[in-house]
């Protein structure tokens, strides 16, 4: 049963979409198509609530955009990691595998 | 680098909440055009994948909101970064600029330094006289009120009179009596001289203030005979007591009389203003004569009432009041006037005129400014050409000339406020008598935003201005033109020019008003009051001893004995005594009794009969005064004699009179033994015989004729008057003064007595005048350096624009002199159209001036021509130096040049 990645904990699209611009630039639709299949189509993404992610992360100095062309030659506009992008991506990363961790524990001790 | 990045950023910023939503919306269409491709791809139809993509994305509605909610702010912030940093950068570079020519920005910024400094300091005596109310609640309920005589003017009130206006009108919550005086106050053995108000019951309550320290006056104390209480304003509780809480209760004394502070006012509510003690009137008892006309009267109109209601009120109980008990009174009418008027009365059209002088010279100043800023856009406008070119807008260049021209005036606005602040401490020290309320002036909040609001208007016009004259025009034009010239076209001489001829025109004004101010001035100096103009000393006492049956006697005695004083001082030629010599501001006029003999005995009832004879009355100035007095004052004696030896207390009583008397009364010079009665006074009914005829004396006013005067002998009328001036005639006033001061209280230390030289005496009368020719001479001087800096800067640059045309005369033989002539007869013509336009408005601004003016006529060819010839000998100066430079060129040079 795929999970809506908006259920998922505060913070968690957030880290996905920092983790999917590690690899490079990418426009939304990208990002979207990346998670899902990397997740293995256990993370079903409402796209808005990505977008939603996209610009917060932006307003935050997190990720920063640039109209650019597509593959098959439509405006998009394209999203890459700054610095403290980078940095925050560490820090929450390692949050949350502690975090995932412990809660695998609690499941797995019934 | 930090700049760097954030220009790019610049680039890509939105620039609207509508371009926000609109990219979003762009980057939502991507989204769904992308996921249909791949729903189509996986096998779906058109219709199909377009439902499941949209399902998929969710709402977009939501998102809208939610990105606009978050950029908006954002993009706000970064505008206003960017709007910060470009200001920063026009910032840098207008220092840059003010660096590179230090000259113009110190010129320009004190020119305007002068302009808002000069209007600052005129307007916080405005806003101090003329703006801020009167420091009492409810102020507009104020009023002074008045008696009106058959001829139509002011008469102060009699006892009985204001009782009546008390008990009958309706309109007035509260009215007093008060009158003013001097007295010597004793605080532990040593005597000061102050100024205080006998007041009536309801003084304190018209003027509705509250005590700072202990009580006001209460019933007890405003009966007949009570014992005599003080209330002591703010200043002199601080002065003479150190503001200690003790001093209620303390018993002070004037005199022999004692008497207990009560209370003590709060700071800046004394009235009348100067007064340091008040004290109930009451307990003296009232005068039931309708004609002793010794009191003002204070009232307040009762709430919703107006002072015009009051003034109809007023007439009216007076009008039936003359009606009543008829010629017993002289008050036919009375008026209610606002107390504020009242105090600043004529004053205010006086004040709003210098600040429209003021205002002229700062607009002088910023003719000026603006005159070197268009020299300078000149220069400069290849530059901005360039700027324009590469893509700068008008409102880039025209914030960025804003900026440098805000520069110049924030610093003038500083000076501005420093020349004010300087130019208010002059004028307290000054303390004009001309100006009512001037204890009370500050650079208070009103007058520094007054001069910071100034300084922006100015900044803003000057660089509109500038602005216009930057960016106006062809640029191609501009930049080629720039390229020979260094120079702007035909149409930035005409601007320059007339700012010139404007300023130059002002310049006239304030110059001419300022000459015949001058004018003016020298003839009051000239006039000759009379007596001693050098050389003369005035000792003014007070005399406070209580008035008991002996209160004459050794007041007469204390006189006798300073007179032999002052006769011992080395130096000392002359002494005399009296109570109201001229400029002691004491003088009473009456109408006096012509008698056929000496032997007539006149009683009270008799006098209403007699002065109905209008031929048998005369009107006169009344003052009492030793034999010494005239030689001590340098008065002449025209005929017969004046006081002396044998003119016994007991004795028959003779008077004095002066010419201007002999002359109205006596037409056919047989004044001399002539009889006449003058109890109106003093109320000493006895005949006195005409003795002598003396010289006229000038009085408070030196530029009013001389008043008929009668001339009583101090031994035989002494007068009533607790104020005394010794007169002393002594080449070196400053040792006599000395000598005075350490001899004088050997008589009686008690007596407290304040020195002045005849100077301070006629310099006091010419104060207003005096202060007005300082004034607006000093605009005009300063009006008349900066018209001439003007006409030198307009010249220069017409020389630099037509330098090739000048080498090319120069060339083909035109001599200096005909150079010289051709530059200087520009500046003549921008002068004599100048001077004209001037010499009109000057003919209309003057007229003002009339009531200020002393045998000058407000036309005053005089002063209107050696204006004028200074004004063109001025611009013959400022055009001269450029065109001898013209004259100069090497014509080759300039031509190569070029």
């Amino acid at each position: 049963m795929p999970r809506d990645a908006s259920d998922l904990l505060h913070g968690t699209l957030d880290v996905l979409v920092l983790k999917t611009l590690s690899w490079g630039h990418m426009h939304g639709y990208a990002i979207a198509e990346w998670i899902e299949r990397r997740g293995e189509g256990e993370l079903v993404i409402v796209d808005a609530a990505l977008y939603k992610a996209l610009h917060r992360l932006e307003e935050a100095g997190a990720v920063t955009s640039e109209w650019g062309l597509s593959d098959n030659n439509r405006r998009a506009k394209y999203y890459s990691l700054t610095s403290r992008g980078r940095a925050r991506l560490r820090s929450e990363s390692e949050t949350w595998k502690r975090y995932a961790l412990a809660v695998g524990r609690i499941i797995e001790s019934s | 680098m930090q700049g760097h990045s954030r220009v790019r950023r610049a680039f890509r910023l939105p620039a609207s909440r509508g371009q926000i939503a609109r990219e979003l919306e762009d980057e939502v269409e991507f989204h769904v055009a992308m996921r249909v491709q791949a729903l189509e791809r996986a096998g779906l139809t058109h219709d199909d994948a377009v439902a499941e993509a949209q399902r998929k994305f969710g709402d977009v509605q939501d998102l809208r909101d939610y990105c606009v909610a978050i950029e908006v702010p954002h993009m706000q912030r970064a505008h206003l970064r960017e709007r910060m940093y470009s200001m920063g950068q026009d910032l840098r570079f207008a220092l840059r600029q003010f660096r590179r020519s230090p000259g113009f920005a110190v010129i320009a910024s004190l020119t305007l330094a002068l302009g808002v400094g000069a209007t600052t300091a005129i307007f916080s005596v405005v806003n101090g006289v003329i703006l801020k109310p009167l420091p009492f609640n409810r102020p507009e309920q104020l009023v002074q009120l008045w008696g009106i005589d058959a001829n139509g003017h002011h008469l102060h009130f009699a006892d009985p009179t204001f009782d009546h206006v008390l008990a009958e009108n309706h309109t007035l919550s509260a009215a007093a009596e008060y009158n003013s005086g001097n007295m010597s106050l004793s605080t532990n053995g040593t005597a000061s001289r102050v100024t205080v108000a006998g007041v009536s019951k309801q003084f304190f309550r018209v003027l509705d203030v509250r005590p700072e320290l202990g009580r006001m006056f209460a019933p007890e104390d405003q009966q007949k005979g009570s014992p005599m209480v003080l209330v002591i304003s703010h200043g002199l509780w601080t002065r003479l007591f150190g503001g200690s809480p003790g001093v209620i209760g303390t018993t002070v004394k004037s005199g022999q009389t004692s008497m207990t502070i009560i209370g003590v006012l709060p700071p800046g509510k004394e009235f009348p203003a100067g007064t340091d003690a008040w004290y109930p009137r009451e307990p003296f008892g009232e005068d039931q004569s309708y004609t002793a006309h010794n009191w003002n009267v204070i009232g307040r109109v009762k709430d919703g009432l107006t002072p015009a209601a009051a003034t109809r009120d007023v007439s009216m109980v007076l009008r039936r009041l003359h009606t009543a008990v008829g010629d017993a009174t002289w008050t036919f009418d009375g008026t209610a006037i606002p107390l504020r008027d009242q105090i600043i009365g004529s004053v205010k059209v006086l004040l709003l005129l210098i600040l429209g002088a003021s205002g002229v010279l700062l607009l002088i100043a910023c003719a000026n400014v603006a005159n070197l800023l268009i020299a300078r856009m000149a220069v400069r406008e290849s530059e901005i050409a360039v700027r324009v070119a590469i893509g700068a807008g008008r409102g880039r260049i025209a914030q960025q000339l804003l900026i440098e021209t805000s520069l110049l005036a924030a610093v003038g606005c500083l000076g501005g406020i420093m020349i004010a602040a300087a130019g208010m401490r002059m004028l307290l020290v000054l303390r004009p008598a001309l100006i009512p309320r001037v204890g009370e002036l500050s650079l208070d909040w009103r007058v520094l935003v007054f001069a910071v609001v100034l300084s922006a208007a100015t900044a803003v016009a000057l660089a509109l201005i500038a602005a216009w004259r930057g960016t106006a025009g062809d640029l191609r034009a501009a930049l080629s033109q720039s390229q020979r010239t260094q120079g702007g076209g035909g149409a930035s001489y005409r601007v320059r020019g007339s700012l010139v001829v404007v300023q130059l025109a002002m310049t006239v004004v304030l110059l001419i008003g300022a000459g015949l101010l001058a004018r003016s001035f020298i003839a009051l100096m000239r006039i000759d009051p009379g007596f001693r103009t050098h050389g003369m000393v005035v000792a003014a006492t007070v005399f406070d001893d209580p008035r008991d049956a002996d209160y004459l006697g050794r007041r007469s005695v204390y006189y006798q004995q300073l007179a032999e004083r002052a006769l011992a001082i080395p130096g000392v030629t002359g002494v005399g005594i009296s109570d109201a010599p001229p400029f002691s501001n004491g003088s009473s006029n009456g109408t006096f009794l012509v008698l056929d003999n000496a032997g007539v005995k006149i009683v009270p009832s008799d006098l209403e009969a007699l002065f109905k004879d209008k031929s048998r009355t005369g009107y006169a100035t009344y003052r009492t005064a030793t034999g010494g007095y005239f030689k001590a004052m340098g008065i002449p004696v025209l005929t017969g004699r004046v006081f002396d030896a044998s003119d016994r207390p007991g004795g028959p009583q003779v008077a004095v009179i002066n010419a201007a008397l002999a002359h109205k009364q006596w037409p056919n010079g047989d004044a001399i033994g002539k009889v006449i009665e003058f109890g109106n006074i003093d109320g000493d009914l006895t005949p006195m015989t005409v003795v002598g005829i003396v010289g006229d004396t000038r009085e408070e006013d030196l530029a009013a004729d001389p008043a008929s005067a009668v001339y009583v002998d101090f031994d035989q009328r002494p007068g009533n008057s607790n104020e005394m001036f010794v007169i002393m005639a002594a080449e070196k006033e400053g040792s006599t003064i000395g000598a005075a001061r350490r001899s004088f209280p050997r008589v009686r230390a008690d007596i407290p007595m304040r020195f002045l030289t005849v100077e301070d005496i006629i310099g006091r009368s010419v104060d207003s005048q005096r202060f007005m020719l300082l004034l607006v001479g000093v605009f005009g001087t300063v009006a008349l350096v900066l018209a001439t800096l003007g006409v030198y800067s307009v010249i220069s640059y017409l020389v630099a624009q037509r330098g090739r045309e000048i080498s090319i005369r120069v060339a083909l033989g035109a001599s200096a002199s005909e150079i010289v002539g051709l530059v200087v007869k520009q500046g003549i013509v921008l002068s004599l159209v100048g001077a004209v336009i001037g010499g009109v408005a000057a003919l209309a601004a003057t007229r003002v001036l009339k009531r200020l003016l002393y045998q000058v006529s407000p036309t005053d060819p005089i002063a209107f021509a050696s204006v004028l010839v200074v004004l063109c000998g001025v611009a013959l100066v400022a055009s001269y130096v450029p065109a001898r430079r013209a004259a100069a060129f090497e014509p080759m040079d300039v031509l190569r040049g070029g």
